[in-house]
């Protein structure tokens, strides 16, 4: 009875040594939890709905970093309005910014948009490139890649089977890769709110035919709006914003050109699985692809 | 009793972990299977990848090729590093003006200057403001410098730049970022971590101005001076919970100076009276304040977020002179020493509705701080004073609240007091009672983009100075430009 309690107590203690992770999006919650599995456990900041540059620090984020053993951050700046203070009121010295204990996705592949002037009368511009990477199936697998070697290093004893989930993940992709550019090919176009799609759109090769903001972080005003509406005439496409952007724009726009109008989010439902990442790819592609048998 | 039970759990634990131990054979071919299948799937993921590697390779060429808008002409080869690459150190600068109007002719920041409260009988020292006026100010601009030195310390430096040219270094500190357990050190000249709004810089406020409870216990611009900081973030479940030490050297607070020298005339120009007796003590080894401050934050979920806080500061040395000949030569110059003591609460509410640029937020802060100066007569120009104790006691709130009425937009209104108790004791009882100063404040924030702010604020006061009852009403025009690396802002 005793080795029997004995072996239990080791059960116990190893799943107590699962990794504590903390990601910022839901999307690098997925790629935690796929690539992790059983062996860490997943606590997201930003829930799926909000965005993710705006958001405001909260306590409860100091909370959930004071005893991770990994911080997923999407990086490139967009959490840069919250996440450096969370980090720096947690007193956590594993998830500083150059430890082990802090992985930026951004910062595993390259990015769209980089090295842009560092000039702010073109809007909030990034010059690290444009972080939004998430939605890019491509970038994620890279990501997933680097991920694995990450925990690996981070528990040495799992190394395998990290490898194997990130293996399986970027398998699961591939599959698709085809398919959902295949199914995306002639798709005429889209407007988008901001450029948080950017990826996507490059990905599939379908075209951004405008944004509803005038630069990156205006706000669209009504002369940008009247000059998008004459650039779009005669054209097709679909206009897309996320659930937290104004529809108001998007909706003079649509009346204006004809278009349908989709409010879209940029993450996956939490917690999601990689077949929730897939959805939201598969919705994307859905939204894009319908436009082509429109007026 | 709680062995066995203990036992049979342990056991069905093992048991159903295990089911199949009970057939050796099946256990086999089991891991017969799952050999094959393992076999298989690798297989099948070689392939996978090998297909990802050429539809990668094609994707690349025909991205090279492709006239598409957003063409790879813009994707750069190499990894980015990491958070705010661009810039070490991180610089950015934040402008502030004013305009300034008030129903008293330009009077009003004299008038709030003199609030009657424990506070405004000795000379203010240190800050040199530079009087707003009716009209344009340029107010201080804050210059901030923060970057990592190595793996074992984050640096940062705010500085401010007045309009006349006078430059005032306001934070200049390290911190340790890799200490163990939660713990943090911070050492140099900061902002106290006490109270909810002592640590924000102007630019961060959601008014203008300082709230009354402040300005007249601790000051325009709160409790700032130079020592250590330990912080510890300790594990308390789904609360967040932060405590903090501050060993601090004392230097010129409103109830905490030293060094303050025995007086040897008068400001109105006559000699001090004959029977002037007794003297100021010399300075005691700092660190001569400390601050202790506890906050806790339970996990309200996504949408909401509370923090309270609680605070105390000792000084174990505090001096001040009074000298109010210039204006009264019939009063006497004296000084007083002993301790200075501090408390004080702060409660914090954030709702986010997650709507663009903050449309439906809501977010509400209230403080109440308590100031007593435990003091002597240490110098008086009546000798036989020296030795009768003086107790000081004031205290003072705010209560405000914000709200995103519009995307970008933001309505605020501020209700602050000070002096609800506002008293001064000898031995023999009550030797001053004096009214409350209150005023409400209303103000318009526009956010034209993350970096610039326009505001509006209206305030109407009604202030106690030298006994009378003072209305005034005030209007600001303002704003904030913010230039450099993005700043983060605290909760």
């Amino acid at each position: 009875m005793k080795i029997i309690m004995g072996i239990c107590l080791a059960l116990n203690a190893s799943l107590a040594l699962a990794l504590d992770v903390v990601a910022t999006t839901s999307s690098m919650g997925m790629l935690a939890r796929e690539i992790g599995g059983p062996a860490v456990k997943v606590v997201e900041l930003v829930a799926p709905e909000r965005d993710a540059h705006s958001l405001q620090v909260k306590p409860s984020m100091m909370r959930a970093l004071r005893d991770a053993d990994l911080l997923l951050a999407v990086g490139a700046d967009l959490e840069i309005g919250w996440l450096p203070v969370a980090v720096g009121g947690a007193g956590n010295a594993k998830v500083q910014q150059g430890q082990p204990g802090y992985f930026e996705a951004a910062a595993q592949v390259s990015l769209l948009e980089a090295g842009q002037a560092a000039d702010r009368s073109k809007g909030d511009v990034h010059p690290a490139g444009n972080p939004h990477v998430n939605l890019d199936p491509e970038r994620m697998a890279k990501i997933a890649a680097a991920l694995a070697e990450r925990l690996a290093l981070l528990d040495p004893a799992q190394a395998a089977a990290y490898r194997q989930r990130a293996a399986v993940f970027r398998a699961a992709l591939a599959e698709r890769l085809p398919g959902w550019r295949g199914k995306a090919a002639g798709a005429p176009g889209a407007v988008l709110y901001h450029k948080d799609a950017s990826y996507l759109m490059h990905f599939v090769g379908v075209p951004v035919l405008g944004y509803l903001e005038p630069l990156p972080g205006i706000p669209p005003t009504a002369a940008h709006l009247q000059a998008l509406i004459g650039k779009l005439q005669g054209k097709r496409g679909v206009i897309i914003h996320a659930p937290y952007q104004p529809a108001s724009g998007a909706e003079r726009v649509a009346q204006a050109t004809g278009w349908s109008l989709a409010s879209l989010p940029l993450e996956p439902k939490s917690p999601a699985s990689a077949a929730a990442y897939f959805q939201l790819i598969d919705r994307w592609i859905d939204v894009l692809v319908a436009s082509r048998q429109a007026p | 009793m709680l062995r066995p039970s203990l036992y049979v759990l342990a056991a069905a634990g093992v048991l159903s972990s295990f089911p199949a131990a009970a057939a050796d054979v099946d256990m086999k071919a089991l891991r017969e299977e799952i050999a094959q299948m393992k076999a298989a799937y690798e297989q099948r993921i070689a392939a996978l990848e090998n297909r990802l590697l050429t539809a990668e390779k094609s994707v690349r060429k025909t991205a090279e090729n492709s006239q598409n808008p957003v063409s790879t002409a813009e994707d750069s080869r190499r990894p980015q590093p990491g958070l705010a690459a661009g810039f070490n150190p991180q610089i950015s600068v934040i402008l502030d003006g004013v305009y300034y109007r008030d129903g008293r002719k330009g009077k009003g920041p004299g008038l709030l200057e003199s609030i009657d409260g424990i506070n405004h009988a000795h000379a203010h020292e240190g800050h040199d403001h530079g009087e707003l006026e009716s009209g344009f100010n340029l107010r201080e601009t804050e210059l901030v410098f923060s970057a990592a030195v190595s793996p074992y310390f984050d640096a940062n430096l705010k500085m401010t730049v007045a309009a006349g040219g006078g430059v005032e270094l306001e934070e200049a500190y390290f911190d340790t970022r890799a200490l163990p357990a939660g713990l943090k050190l911070r050492g140099g000249k900061f902002q106290s971590g006490i109270g909810y709004l002592n640590a924000q810089h102007p630019h961060q406020w959601d008014f203008v101005d300082q709230n009354l409870a402040y300005r007249s216990l601790l000051g325009e611009h709160g409790l700032n001076d130079t020592g250590l900081r330990l912080e510890w973030v300790p594990k308390t479940g789904n609360w967040y919970s932060l405590l903090g030490l501050e060993m601090l050297q004392g230097k010129e607070q409103l109830f905490a100076t030293a060094g303050e020298a025995t007086p040897t005339g008068r400001a109105d120009g006559a000699a001090l009276a004959d029977t002037s007796g007794g003297i100021l003590a010399g300075t005691k080894r700092g660190p001569r304040l400390t601050t202790l401050y506890a906050k806790f934050a339970p996990d309200l979920g996504d949408k909401h977020a509370l923090q309270f806080g609680v605070w105390g500061a000792w000084s174990k040395q505090h001096q001040e002179v009074h000298d109010h000949t210039g204006e009264n030569p019939a009063s006497f110059v004296h000084g007083l020493q002993g301790q200075g003591r501090l408390w004080g609460t702060d409660w914090v509410y954030k709702y986010d509705a997650a709507k663009h640029g903050g449309w439906g937020n809501v977010k509400l802060a209230a403080e109440y701080l308590r100031e007593t100066k435990d003091l002597k007569i240490a110098f008086h120009e009546l000798g036989d004073r020296v030795g009768q104790k003086r107790e000081f006691i004031q205290d003072g709130f705010y209560l405000q609240g914000n709200y995103g009425f519009l995307p970008f937009w933001q309505a605020g209104l501020r209700y602050d007091v000070t002096g609800m108790t506002n008293e001064i004791n000898g031995p023999a009882g009550r030797l001053s009672q004096m009214d409350p100063s209150r005023r409400w404040t209303f103000a318009l924030s526009r956010d034209l983009t993350e970096f610039s702010r326009f505001r509006l604020q209206f305030s109407r006061a009604k202030l106690m100075v030298e006994g009378a009852r003072e209305n005034l009403n005030e209007v600001y025009l303002q704003y904030q430009h913010s230039l450099g690396s993005h700043g983060a802002h605290l909760f």
